[in-house]
C-alpha cells in the first residue's frame, strides 16, 4: 500500500497543544506511509484539494487524516478520497482534537499520543479493503403505528405525496389523546373542530388503509422491505355492514361497562361507539362486558341492528403487510399517579387527572360539558390544580418535565372560569414552563384576566374535611409559609410516559427506548425523527412529551423522511456489514441466535449448514463477530484483524 | 579411554562441569510429565525416566525462526525501502543427557529427512553436529514400549554418542561415537571397563522386560496391499480425535509448517517460522484451493502408519522403519489408540 | 510503540461509536481535561468487543483496558451492550485466575451526552492504573512448575465393582443394532491393558460383546457425536444423485455416563445436534479412575496382569504378582469426585437403576481451584507460565473437548482472524488456552477431558472451572448441559441482570 497521512492543525485547535509537524514527521517512519504532511485546515476546500493532489502525485491508495472526530468529518473526507479516485473506505481518521488537543495541555504527551493514534489508524488502514454499496428495491408503502394527531399528520403527508399508507390504531377509533381534549391552548379553539376534518381525511384518502382495533405483532425485514404482521381484534361487528347508527348502543342492557374513552368518568354500554366523531364511526363490542359473549344470553344488539352487522362468532385476524418504512406514533399515557399516597392514592373521588377533567369539560363527555363533581354531581366552586404530579420528581424516579402540563392547566383554569363564572381556581406549580409561541401570554391571561391564583410550591397532602370538601395543604415558597386551600375538586397534572406497551413495540421494531417507554431518536438534535433502525421513524409523543404543534411538526417531519426515502428509485446498503467465510463457518447458528436484527439466516450449501447475512438487514453492530468462536463471520471495516492491528500497534511486549 | 565409571554421587558434579561450556538438556519431572529442560548447576539430578515428550526438540525445535527480516525506509524517499534478512543458525554446544535408546534412534530416523541426499537442512545439521547424546540404558520399559519390534532395544547404541548404563553404585559410560569418546576423554572420570559385564547383564535384563516381540518385517508389503482397503482404515481410526499428541511426542515425526509472522515494517520485524505440524490434522494437507486430499481421518491415519512402516523403508537407504518403538503415541493418546495393533492387524489378515 | 517513560502507562480503550466515543468527543468539545494515557479504539458497538481483545491487550503489554458502551436499553443496536455486559463481566472476573488484577480491566456505560462523566471515568480509571503501577508481564513471571498433590474429597462413595445391569444394556444395544436404524453405537472396550479402556464403535450385534462398563470408561462419548452424525449423513448420501431427495440418515447410538449426557444435552442446547439424530443408552455411573493416579501408585512401568473391583477398592495385580489394593478415594478422576449427576437425565434406554446423589450433598471445591485461590496474583501468573512452558500445542485438549466443534477451522490455526501466531512463546501458547476457556464459558460441562487428554498434564481445565464458577454465580447456579431447552448464558441476556452490578468507575 501507499498511504498518505495528513495532520490537521485545525488552526490552533490542534496545533496549540500538538506539534503537528512532528507528528507528520513521525508518521513518515510508519509502514507503507509514502507521504505525510501537516495542513492548516484539512477539511477546508484547499485542505481537501491537497489530499486529492497528493493522492494523484504520490499514487496513494489509502489516506489517513488526523484531525477532529470521525463523527464530524468522516463523511467529508470519504467524499474527498472518492473524488481523488479511491474507494471511500480506503480512509481512516485519527481523532487528535476531541481526544487529544482539547483535553490536555502537555505538548510532549499530546504529540506522542497523536503519533500513536496516527500509527493505529495507519495499521488499521493497511488492512482495509475497498467496500461497495449495493442497490435494492423498496416497497413504496409506509406503516403508521398510532392514529393520534402525529400519526394522522404523517399519514396524510405521505398519502398526499402518493405513498400508500397503512395506519394501525389500537383503539376502535383514531384521534388519540387529542380527540379527548375539549379545547386546545393557547387559542382555546375546539379540539374536535380542528382534528375532526383531519380524521375524516384519513378515512377518505384513497392512499390510506385504516386498520383500527389493531396492533402490530411482528416486524421482520429491513429498510425498504419490512414484513409486518398486524393483529386485528375481533369487534363482533361486521364493519362493512355497520352504519354507525348507534341503535345498538341505545338498547344494549350492559350499561355499566367502563368507558375508556371518557377516562372512566362514567359508564357506557358493552357495544358502543366511543364518541360521536369517531373514525371509523363503527360500533364494537367489549367482550368483557357483553352478556351474550360472557353468558350466552341477550343478543339484543343482533336483533335490533338494521343491517345485521352483529357477529358474535368473529375471531381475531392476522393481516400481513409489506412496507418500505415505518412511522411509530404510538403516543403517550399518563403515569400511574396513585403512587402519591399524599394525594389520596386514588381513593378520593374528587381528585382526578387532567385528562379526566378534559372529559368533564367536553360537550361530548359524560356530563355533557358541565363540570360536575364525580362524588355528588355538584358544580365545584373551588378547583385546585396541582402541577408536576409525576414530573420533575426524582423521589419517584421521574426526573423529566412532561412539557405541556403548565399550558393545559392554564387552559383548564380558563375554561373552569368560563363554565362556572363564580368559581375560583388555584394552581400549585413549581415553575411555569411556557416557551412556545403565545404560551406565556396565555398563562398571563389565566392569571390576570381569569383570576387564577398561582401558588408556587408543592402540595404536601390532600385530606377530605368530612364536609364534602378537601383540604389541600402546601407551601407557598414565594411567601415562605404554609398554605391551605379548601377545594371542591382537585385536578392533577399527571406526568406522561410512553404509551402502555411501548417497550414491547420498540422491541418489535428493534428500536431503543428509555426507562420511561419513550423511543430513542437517532440524534437528539440532528436526527430527531430517525431511529437507529434504518427505515423506522418517530412522530409525536412516543419520542418524548410533546404538545400538539410539536407532534404535528414531527409527524410532517417523519413523513418528509419517509417520502425522501421511498422516492429514491432504489436504496443503497451500507457495506460495513458482516460477511461469512463459508469455508470457516460450521453452521452452529450462534450468530443467528444473537443477531438483534434477524439479519443472519441459516442456508444449506451442498448439504452443509452455513450462516448467511442478509446484506440489507445487517446494521453492522458486529455482535455476531464477537460471538463466532472461529471468527468465520467478520464485520467489514471492523474485522478482528483490523482491531487486532490497532491493539498490536499499542501493545507489543 | 572410552569406558568410564560415574559414581551416583558424581553425576551432578559431572553435569555441572559439562554445563560450564554446554547447554545441558536433561529430563525433569513437571507434574505428571517428564520434560527435557536446560539443566544448570544447582538443579537436582535428572530423573532416570523416559521423557513424556521425546527430546527431538533439541535438534528440531517445536518452533524456530528460519529467517528474520525487516524493512527500513529511506527518510528522504519514503517509497525506497531496503530489506534486511537474517538467517540465524543457532547451535550452541549441547549435551543431551539421559535420553533413551528409542530417543537416540529417533535422530537417526530424522537424519534421513534432514541430512540425507542433496539438500541438507542447515539448522538441523548445525544442532546435530553441536549436540552430544548421552543415552541412559532403559531399565524400566513400560507396557507401551516396543523398541525390540522395530530392531531396537533398551540399550541399542544406535544414534547415541555415549551409552550410559546403571550399575551398582553408579553408571558405566561407553563412548559410542567419536564425539562421545571425546566427551568422555575430557571428563576426567575413572575407567569403568571392569563394570562392563555388569552393565551388559543389566541391558539383557531390561530387554527381557519389553513387551514380547512381534515380527513386523512384513509390514511394508502388507501395508501396501492394504492401501486401498478403506474399510480397514476406517475401522481402525474410528476413535481417533485427530489431535497432534502422537506426532508431537514422536521421536521420528519430522513434519513442519512454515509461516510468516510479525510485520517486516514494524520495530520487531517479521519472522519466518518453522513449527511442528501434524499429519493427523485435517489442516495438514489442505491446499490453497481448499481441496484436501486427506479430508478423512482414515486417510490421515493410513498415511501416518504407512509412512512409519512402509514409505520410510523405501526412501531410507537402510530400509529402516520411521518408528523406534518408544510407545509414546500409545501411552499419551487420549483414546489409547494403539499403533501396534493397527500394524499387527494389517499384517495378520 | 512504547509509552512515554515515567509519565504514562499503557491504557487501551474500546469505545462504541454511538455513545461512548461520542461522550469522549463531548468531553473534548467541553475542553474537559483528562490524563493522556488512554488510547481509544473505535468500535461500532460494545457488543463487537470480543473479550479476547482486552485480554490480548492485557497479555501483550497493556497496563489497563477500558471498554465503554451505551447505557443498557440505549444501545444503538438494541441489545449489543446487553450481550457485552455478560461477556465483559465474565472477563473481569476471569482475570484473577491467570494472575491479572481485575482492577486493570473495567467496563462502563457512558452516553454521547455525558462528556463530564467521561472525563470522570477516564480520570478515575487512569488514576487507578497509576496506583497499580505497570502491569507485571507474563514473560517476567517466576515460573512454578509443580502441581499440587492434594485431592478433592468425594461427594459420594464411589464403587469400582461394575454395574450388574451391563447385560441388560448390551441386550438393548444388540436389539437396536439388529433393527438396523443405527449407524453405530459408541461405548468402551478394554484397551491395550486392563487399566486402559478405549472407545468402542459397535456396528454389528456381535461387537457388543466387547462393551465394558466400569471405572475405566473414562473417555467422553459425547465428544465423538457430531463427527459420527456427519458420517451417518454422508453414508446416507452414498449413491444419491443431485436433485434426488435427501434420504434420512441413520441415528447414532451413544452409551453415556451422566457426564457424557451433559455434553450431549449442551450440544442439543446449542442446536449443534438434533435430538432424533441420536439414540442414547444410559446407565448409572459409580465413578471412573485416573489412569495417571493408578500408574503413580503401581509404578509407571508396571505391567498389569489383572484388575478387579469391589466396592471402593480396585485391586490391580501386576506381572510381578503384586496385588495393589487401591481406594477409589485415591485414584478417582477429579470430575467424579464432585459429580452430582452420575446418571443421564435425557436418554432413550436406561439399563438398571439410576445412580443418584443426595440432593443436599455439597461437593468440595476442586483441589486445583483451592490451590490457585491460595496463590498471589503474581504466583498465579508464574504458575501458568511454568505449566504452559511444556505445552507442545498438540491440541489434544481441544480435540478431546465435546464442546469444541470448530476443530479444523479453529482460530488456533487461522490467519483470518489471526488471534494466535505459530510462534511458540509461552504467552502465545497460553493465549490459545484462554481462547478455549472463554469459548467454553457457559458451555463447559466439566467433563475434564481437556485435562485428561493433555499428554504433559497441564491443568488447563482449571481455566474452564474458573469460567464455570463465574457462570454459576452470575446466573444463579446455571449448569450447562442439564436442560436441553435452556439458552446458554452468553447467547442471551436479561435487561436487568440480577447479579451483575453496574460498575461506577468514576465514583472510585
Amino acid at each position: 500500500m501507499r498511504i498518505g497521512v495528513f495532520i490537521c492543525h485545525c488552526g490552533s485547535n490542534i496545533a496549540g497543544t500538538v506539534d503537528c509537524a512532528q507528528v507528520a514527521q513521525n508518521a513518515k517512519a510508519f509502514p507503507e506511509v509514502a507521504f505525510a504532511t501537516d495542513t492548516m485546515y484539512t477539511c477546508s476546500e484547499p485542505g481537501q484539494d491537497e489530499i486529492v493532489a497528493a493522492v494523484k502525485a504520490h499514487n496513494l491508495d489509502g489516506v489517513v487524516v488526523a484531525s477532529c472526530t470521525p463523527r464530524m468529518h468522516e463523511p467529508t473526507f470519504r467524499r474527498t478520497v472518492e473524488r481523488a479516485g479511491l474507494n471511500r473506505y480506503m480512509f481512516e481518521m485519527a481523532n487528535i482534537r476531541e481526544h487529544v488537543s482539547w483535553i490536555g495541555k502537555d505538548k510532549e504527551a499530546n504529540t506522542n499520543k497523536a503519533t500513536e493514534l496516527v500509527r493505529m489508524a495507519v495499521e488499521k488502514l493497511r488492512r482495509n479493503a475497498p467496500l461497495y454499496t449495493k442497490k435494492f428495491d423498496s416497497v413504496k408503502k409506509v406503516l403508521v403505528i398510532g392514529g393520534g394527531v402525529a400519526g394522522i399528520q404523517a399519514a396524510l403527508d405521505c398519502a398526499d405525496a402518493g405513498i400508500q399508507v397503512v395506519m394501525v390504531e389500537r383503539e376502535t377509533s383514531i384521534g388519540g389523546k387529542m380527540a379527548k381534549l375539549d379545547k386546545t391552548f393557547p387559542t382555546v379553539d375546539c379540539s374536535s373542530c380542528i382534528l375532526g376534518p383531519k380524521m375524516v381525511d384519513v378515512a377518505q384518502h384513497p392512499n390510506i388503509t385504516l386498520l383500527t382495533a389493531s396492533e402490530v405483532t411482528n416486524v421482520s425485514g429491513y429498510v425498504g422491505n419490512f414484513t409486518v404482521s398486524i393483529k386485528r381484534r375481533a369487534t363482533y361487528v361486521d364493519w362493512s355492514k355497520c352504519t354507525g347508527c348507534g341503535l345498538c348502543t341505545e338498547k344494549c342492557p350492559a350499561k355499566k361497562t367502563p368507558d375508556k374513552f371518557n377516562e372512566f368518568m362514567g359508564p357506557t354500554t358493552a357495544i358502543n361507539i366511543p364518541f360521536p366523531q369517531a373514525i371509523p364511526k363503527k360500533a364494537a363490542i367489549n367482550p368483557d362486558y357483553c352478556r351474550k359473549l360472557k353468558e350466552g344470553k341477550c343478543g339484543v344488539c343482533a336483533k335490533i341492528c338494521p343491517t345485521g352487522a352483529i357477529n358474535y362468532e368473529m375471531q381475531d385476524e392476522i393481516i400481513t403487510e409489506q412496507v418500505g418504512a415505518i412511522v411509530a406514533a404510538s403516543g403517550y399515557d399518563l403515569m400511574d399517579w396513585t403512587v402519591y399516597g399524599e394525594y389520596g392514592g386514588g381513593r378520593y373521588p374528587d381528585v382526578i387527572t387532567s385528562l379526566q377533567y378534559e372529559r368533564l369539560l367536553s360537550a361530548a363527555g359524560p356530563t355533557g360539558g358541565h363540570i360536575l363533581r364525580p362524588s355528588d354531581g355538584k358544580e365545584p366552586k373551588s378547583v385546585v390544580f396541582i402541577q408536576c404530579v409525576g414530573s420533575r420528581d426524582r423521589s419517584i424516579g421521574r426526573p423529566y418535565c412532561s412539557g405541556f402540563c403548565c399550558m393545559y392547566t392554564a387552559k383548564q383554569a380558563v375554561l373552569t372560569k368560563d363554565h362556572i363564572p363564580d368559581s375560583q381556581s388555584y394552581v400549585f406549580y413549581m415553575d411555569i414552563r411556557a416557551p412556545g409561541k403565545m404560551y406565556d401570554e396565555f398563562t398571563r391571561r389565566a392569571i390576570e384576566e381569569y383570576g387564577t391564583e398561582y401558588i408556587r410550591g408543592r402540595v404536601s397532602c390532600i385530606q377530605p374535611n368530612g364536609r364534602g370538601q378537601y383540604v389541600v395543604r402546601g407551601v407557598d415558597t414565594l411567601m415562605g409559609k404554609p398554605v391551605e386551600v379548601l377545594a371542591d375538586l382537585v385536578v392533577l397534572a399527571v406526568g406522561v410516559e410512553g404509551a402502555k406497551g411501548a417497550g414491547k413495540l420498540a422491541e418489535t421494531l428493534h428500536i431503543s427506548y428509555d426507562h420511561y417507554g419513550f423511543f430513542m431518536e437517532s440524534h437528539c438534535k440532528l436526527r430527531p425523527v430517525e431511529t437507529n433502525t434504518a427505515g423506522v421513524f418517530l412522530a409525536g409523543a412516543c419520542q418524548g412529551a410533546k404538545d400538539i404543534p410539536s407532534s404535528v411538526a414531527q409527524g410532517s417531519g417523519a413523513a418528509a423522511k419517509v417520502i425522501g426515502l421511498l422516492s429514491k428509485p432504489q436504496l443503497e446498503s451500507d457495506p460495513q456489514i458482516s460477511v461469512v467465510d463459508i469455508k470457516r463457518c460450521v453452521g452452529c447458528g450462534k450468530c443467528v441466535d444473537v443477531c438483534p436484527f434477524q439479519a443472519i439466516t441459516k442456508q444449506s450449501i451442498r448439504g452443509e449448514v452455513k450462516a448467511q447475512v442478509i446484506e440489507a438487514v445487517c446494521q453492522g453492530c458486529g455482535l455476531c463477530v464477537a460471538t463466532c468462536p472461529q471468527g468465520a463471520i467478520q464485520l467489514s471495516h471492523f474485522t478482528d484483524n483490523q482491531l487486532l492491528a490497532e491493539v498490536n500497534a499499542l501493545c507489543q511486549c | 579411554m572410552t569406558i568410564c565409571f560415574l559414581a551416583t554421587e558424581g553425576l551432578v558434579p559431572w553435569l555441572a562441569k559439562l554445563a560450564q561450556n554446554h547447554r545441558v538438556l536433561a529430563p525433569r519431572r513437571e507434574g505428571k510429565a517428564v520434560i527435557f529442560r536446560p539443566w544448570k548447576e544447582g538443579d537436582a539430578a535428572p530423573v532416570p525416566l523416559k521423557a513424556t515428550v521425546s527430546p527431538k526438540g533439541a535438534m528440531f525445535p517445536s518452533c524456530e525462526t528460519l529467517v528474520s527480516y525487516k524493512t527500513t525506509k529511506n527518510p528522504e524517499q519514503l517509497d525506497k525501502v531496503s530489506l534486511t534478512l537474517k538467517a540465524p543458525v543457532k547451535a550452541e554446544p549441547t549435551v543431551l543427557f539421559g535420553c533413551r535408546s528409542c530417543d537416540a534412534r529417533g535422530f537417526v530416523a530424522l537424519d534421513k529427512a534432514y541430512l540425507d541426499g542433496k539438500f541438507k537442512d542447515p539448522y538441523y545439521e548445525a544442532r546435530r553436529k553441536a549436540t552430544t547424546i548421552v543415552t541412559l540404558t532403559c531399565d524400566n520399559p513400560t507396557p507401551t514400549c516396543f523398541c525390540t519390534w522395530v530392531n531396537g532395544g533398551p540399550a541399542s547404541p544406535e544414534g547415541s554418542d555415549v551409552l550410559m548404563t546403571a550399575v551398582n553404585g553408579g553408571y558405566v559410560l561407553e563412548g559410542i561415537s567419536q564425539k562421545g569418546k571425546d566427551l568422555l576423554a575430557g571428563s576426567g572420570l575413572p575407567d569403568g571397563a571392569d563394570k562392563l559385564d555388569e552393565a551388559r547383564a543389566a541391558r539383557t535384563e531390561a530387554a527381557k522386560r519389553v513387551t514380547p516381540r512381534k515380527d513386523l518385517s512384513k509390514a511394508p508389503e502388507r501395508l501396501k496391499a492394504r492401501f486401498t482397503d478403506m474399510d480397514f482404515w476406517v475401522s481402525q481410526t474410528a476413535k481417533c480425535l485427530s489431535c497432534g499428541a502422537c506426532t508431537f511426542m514422536c521421536p521420528t515425526c519430522q513434519c513442519f509448517n512454515i509461516t510468516d509472522e510479525g510485520d517486516p515494517a514494524s520495530e520487531q520485524g517479521g519472522q519466518r517460522l518453522r513449527s511442528w505440524d501434524y499429519c493427523m490434522s485435517p489442516m495438514f494437507t489442505r491446499e490453497a484451493s481448499g481441496h484436501n486430499p486427506r479430508m478423512a481421518k482414515a486417510a490421515r491415519m493410513r498415511n501416518r502408519v504407512s509412512h512409519k512402516y512402509w514409505y520410510s523403508t523405501e526412501y531410507s537407504s537402510d530400509g529402516r522403519f520411521s518408528c523406534t518403538g518408544c510407545g509414546r503415541c500409545i501411552a499419551q493418546c487420549p483414546v489409547s489408540l494403539d499403533i501396534r495393533e493397527i500394524v499387527v492387524k494389517a499384517i495378520e489378515e | 510503540m512504547s509509552v512515554l517513560t515515567g509519565k504514562e502507562l499503557r491504557i487501551v480503550g474500546f469505545l462504541c461509536n454511538w455513545c461512548s466515543y461520542g461522550g469522549a468527543d463531548t468531553a473534548g468539545v467541553a475542553r474537559a481535561t483528562q490524563p493522556t494515557d488512554l488510547r481509544i479504539i473505535r468500535v461500532p458497538c460494545s457488543g463487537r468487543v470480543n473479550p479476547l481483545f482486552p485480554l490480548k491487550a492485557l497479555l501483550s503489554g497493556a497496563d489497563g483496558v477500558l471498554v465503554s458502551g451505551c447505557h443498557p436499553r440505549d444501545c444503538h443496536y438494541s441489545a449489543g451492550n446487553f450481550y457485552a455486559r455478560r461477556r465483559l463481566e465474565l472477563l473481569k472476573e476471569f482475570l484473577p485466575i491467570i494472575g491479572i488484577n481485575p482492577d486493570r480491566f473495567e467496563y462502563t456505560w457512558v452516553s454521547a451526552s455525558e462528556g463530564q462523566r467521561w472525563q470522570q471515568v477516564v480520570t478515575a480509571f487512569t488514576d487507578r492504573i497509576h496506583k497499580l503501577g505497570p502491569a507485571p508481564r507474563f514473560k517476567d513471571a517466576e515460573p512454578i512448575y509443580d502441581l499440587p498433590g492434594a485431592l478433592t474429597g468425594l461427594v459420594r462413595p464411589l464403587d469400582c465393582g461394575g454395574n450388574p445391569a451391563l447385560d441388560e444394556l448390551k441386550q438393548q444395544i444388540r436389539e437396536a443394532l439388529a433393527d438396523g436404524h443405527l449407524h453405530c453405537v459408541v461405548g468402551w472396550q478394554q484397551g491395550y491393558d486392563a487399566i486402559h479402556a478405549t472407545p468402542l464403535h459397535m456396528r454389528k450385534p456381535e461387537d457388543v460383546d466387547r462393551l465394558i462398563w466400569g471405572p475405566f470408561n473414562i473417555h467422553s462419548t459425547a465428544n465423538m457425536i457430531t463427527q459420527l452424525i456427519k458420517e451417518a449423513q454422508d453414508a446416507a448420501m452414498v449413491g444419491v444423485k443431485r436433485g434426488d431427495p435427501i434420504p434420512p440418515a441413520k441415528k447414532v447410538g451413544v452409551v453415556v455416563k451422566g457426564c457424557d449426557s451433559k455434553g450431549l444435552v449442551e450440544l442439543l442446547q446449542e442446536k449443534l445436534i438434533e435430538r432424533d439424530a441420536v439414540e442414547i443408552f444410559a446407565m448409572g455411573c459409580n465413578g471412573t479412575v485416573s489412569t495417571d493416579r493408578i500408574l503413580a501408585k503401581i509404578g509407571g512401568a508396571a505391567r498389569v496382569s489383572a484388575v478387579s473391583g469391589k466396592g471402593d477398592t480396585l485391586t490391580v495385580t501386576t506381572a510381578d504378582g503384586v496385588e495393589h489394593a487401591l481406594s477409589m478415594a485415591d485414584i478417582a478422576q477429579d470430575k467424579c469426585r464432585a459429580c452430582k449427576m452420575p446418571s443421564a437425565k435425557v436418554y432413550d434406554h436406561f439399563a438398571g437403576e439410576p445412580v443418584t446423589v443426595a440432593e443436599d450433598a455439597t461437593p468440595e471445591p476442586a483441589a486445583i481451584m483451592a490451590y490457585l485461590d491460595s496463590l498471589t496474583l503474581d504466583q498465579r501468573m508464574g504458575f501458568w507460565k511454568g505449566q504452559m512452558e511444556r505445552c507442545i500445542r498438540c491440541h489434544a485438549c481441544r480435540n478431546a473437548c465435546p464442546m469444541c466443534v470448530c476443530r479444523e477451522v479453529c482460530v488456533a490455526d487461522s490467519r483470518e482472524p489471526h488471534w494466535v501466531t505459530q510462534d511458540d512463546t509461552v504467552t502465545n501458547k497460553f493465549f490459545f488456552q484462554l481462547i478455549h476457556a472463554l469459548h467454553l464459558a457457559g458451555r463447559c460441562t466439566g467433563c475434564g477431558e481437556c485435562n485428561r487428554a493433555c499428554p504433559v498434564g497441564i491443568p488447563v481445565g482449571a481455566l474452564k472451572m474458573q469460567t464455570s464458577r463465574i457462570v454459576q454465580r452470575l446466573f444463579d447456579g446455571y449448569q450447562p448441559g442439564t436442560d436441553a431447552d435452556a439458552v446458554p448464558p452468553f447467547l442471551g441476556y436479561e435487561v436487568e441482570e440480577k447479579n451483575i452490578p453496574e460498575h461506577h468507575i468514576e465514583r472510585a
